[in-house]
């Protein structure tokens, strides 16, 4: 028996604009299994991003029904999502986003830090998973003192330093080169393998869409077909 | 979170200086203002209790109210035991009654108080007003020192014959001729004018009270003013009256009051100064940071949590100023208390007030105290707002925020 971890049904999300009203995502349902590796494929404004904010709790629908790892989100107070999130999900964002004031160890300990990890110990898993990530020796570094790569690289460190059970990923590599975002998504796909920590990246990316092991295609807010590759 | 809240206030360095600079300058300015103002009210309340009036004075009881000759301290023995059991030294008796005083060229009705000089200098620094001649300085001479005022009134000068007419404790007439030695200019009408002072052994044999005083005077540091009048209140019971400074001059104290609710005032107006400018900066680096608050939210910061940094960061702001300002304030307090402040120009208008020329500044821990506290305080009720709003965000907006 598979062991569901997402589980969306009739997800629906409308934005206005003016007298206009635009589904974001219409009647979306969705379900994903624990350790799964998925790419939210489409165009900008397709939904994706709707989609992932949706799961990662930071946005609610108008209707439909949400449970991530046997907890119903929409059910939940604004306290409620923010400590789901911090013991359940991780992020990864395109723009890095990581915490200017502070260095790349620090940046990965915060999460922790916000879990109530005291700081020998958060320093010290931050520094193995700044290791993990290939950033051994970047320690001490603050964002502006490094690569976009790197940066990004910080940002997984971060996401997973909590060891969640889903990490949600926006366009990780759209701020990246090439050979850059290639080296990024095989980081991500060998933690993925490794730990069986699912992941679901929304991209348009192609090299992302082609690393994808279930690749959910959105378009008009609504999903095509799950493929599984 | 300190940690954190530490190196957003430093990320804007400038702006974080400015904001410091101006708490530090708006506190600074107060504790010196303060420093001003204690040193004249406490200038005043000193030169009050030293020059004539003394910290607390021991009568019989209503003797204050309405002053009798015959109505005198009923045991002067048992007060001074009482005083010298508490170890106060600075203490002296006083005899006290009313006249009418001839000089060359007419006369004029005055209080007549019978001083012994060597307990006196003890107890009060009225030997040193004397601006003309010298005091009073064995306690049985026949000689007076008189105000300028009532001086001028008799057209009497050094050397010169006063007599003093009065009444003695069996309601007749007492007479004596005495030399004035010494004339008082303090510039307080209630000294230089209506008041002479005799030896007190002369006052005793000159109206038949000999071993009796109207007054026992005593000179206290101001910490020792209430547990003292307390003891002897406790101990010396209902035919005894212990009055402070205060009790007999309310004026002063009021007014005194009176000012320092000036002072809070101006210091609420500064205080709502510094809180605008606290809250200017909180605002604008919580607008600038809205994607990183954002950000912070998704990773699973609570909103508590998020205004709780907002506050520790203006709280860190504040905490700088008042550091800067305190050491600032103090230092100028510190050197106008050694250096003084010349009023001497408009001497005229503050010797009535028991002001000497020079205002030398000091400050009351209290006032002291209360400044950093406000000022503290407004730093912490202007991090409200912005923490408020912070707090309210929401993440998927506060992340898309540019």
């Amino acid at each position: 028996m598979s062991d569901v971890l997402i589980s969306a049904s009739g997800l629906t999300r409308y934005y206005e604009s003016g007298e206009l009203k635009v589904a974001a995502l219409d009647g979306v349902d969705l379900l994903i299994e624990r350790g799964a590796y998925v790419v939210l494929a489409g165009r900008s404004g397709s939904g994706k991003t709707t989609l992932l904010n949706m799961l990662g709790g930071l946005d609610r629908p108008d209707s439909g029904s949400l449970v991530i790892a046997g907890q119903n989100l929409l059910t939940m107070s604004s306290a409620g999502r923010a400590r789901f999130r911090l013991c359940h999900l991780g992020f990864v964002f395109q723009a890095y986003n990581l915490i200017r004031v502070l260095s790349a160890r620090e940046n990965v300990a915060y999460v922790l830090q916000l879990q109530g990890v005291k700081k020998k110990q958060r320093f010290q898993l931050a520094d193995q998973w700044l290791a993990r990530v290939g950033l051994q020796g970047f320690e001490n570094r603050r964002p502006d003192q490094m690569s976009g790569g790197q940066q990004q690289r910080v940002a997984v460190a971060r996401a997973l330093a909590t060891e969640p059970d889903l990490v949600l990923a926006d366009e990780p590599t759209a701020n990246l080169d090439s050979h850059t975002g290639e080296s990024l998504m095989d980081l991500m796909r060998k933690l993925n393998e490794e730990r069986c920590t699912t992941f679901v990246i929304a991209s348009h990316d192609p090299a992302v869409i082609a690393s994808a092991r279930t690749l959910i295609t959105m378009q008009d807010g609504k999903i095509a077909p799950v493929e599984t590759l | 979170m300190l940690s954190l809240a530490w190196r957003n206030v430093v990320r804007n360095a400038r702006r974080s200086l400015i904001t410091v600079s101006a708490v530090a300058l708006g506190l600074a300015s107060l504790i010196f203002l303060w420093g001003f103002n204690d040193g004249v009210h406490n200038t005043m309340m000193r030169n009050l209790q030293q020059v004539i009036v003394g910290s607390i004075q021991v009568h019989a009881n209503g003797f204050f109210h309405h002053p009798q000759l015959v109505k005198t301290v009923p045991d002067s023995g048992l007060v001074i035991r009482l005083l010298k059991a508490n170890g106060i030294k600075n203490f002296s008796y006083r005899l006290r009654t009313f006249a009418l005083a001839a000089g060359e060229d007419s006369s004029e009705g005055l209080v007549l108080l019978g001083m012994n000089p060597d307990m006196e200098k003890k107890a009060t620094r009225i030997a040193a007003k004397v601006d003309h001649g010298r005091f009073i300085h064995d306690n049985d001479e026949a000689a007076c020192v008189l105000g300028k005022t009532t001086a001028r009134n008799l057209g009497v000068s050094i050397g010169d014959d006063v007599v003093f007419l009065t009444e003695d404790r069996y309601g007749a007439l007492a007479a004596e001729k005495l030399t004035l030695v010494g004339i008082i200019s303090s510039g307080e009408m209630g000294i230089d004018r209506g008041l002479a002072i005799i030896p007190l052994g002369f006052l005793q044999q000159m109206t038949a009270m000999g071993g009796r005083h109207s007054e026992i005077v005593v000179q206290l540091p101001p910490e020792r003013l209430e547990p003292v009048t307390a003891v002897l209140r406790a101990k010396l019971g209902k035919s005894y009256e212990v009055l402070r400074w205060y009790d007999m001059y309310p004026m002063m104290k009021q007014w005194v009051e009176l000012e320092n609710a000036f002072y809070y005032i101006f210091l609420s107006i500064v205080l709502v100064i510094v809180a605008a400018g606290i809250m200017n900066t909180a605002l604008m680096s919580m607008l600038e940071r809205m994607h990183e608050f954002g950000v912070m939210m998704a990773l699973g910061c609570g909103r508590l949590r998020l205004a709780a940094m907002v506050v520790t960061e203006s709280l860190l702001l504040g905490l700088a100023g008042i550091m800067a300002g305190t050491v600032a304030g103090l230092a100028l307090v510190y050197y106008f208390h050694g250096a003084g402040i010349d009023l001497s120009s408009q001497m005229d208008s503050v010797a009535r007030f028991y002001l000497n020329p020079v205002i030398h500044t000091e400050i009351d821990n209290t006032h002291l105290l209360d400044t950093v506290m406000a000022v503290l305080a407004a730093s912490v009720a202007a991090s409200i707002w912005p923490a408020i709003r912070a707090a309210r965000l929401e993440p998927v907006e506060a992340i898309h925020h540019a």
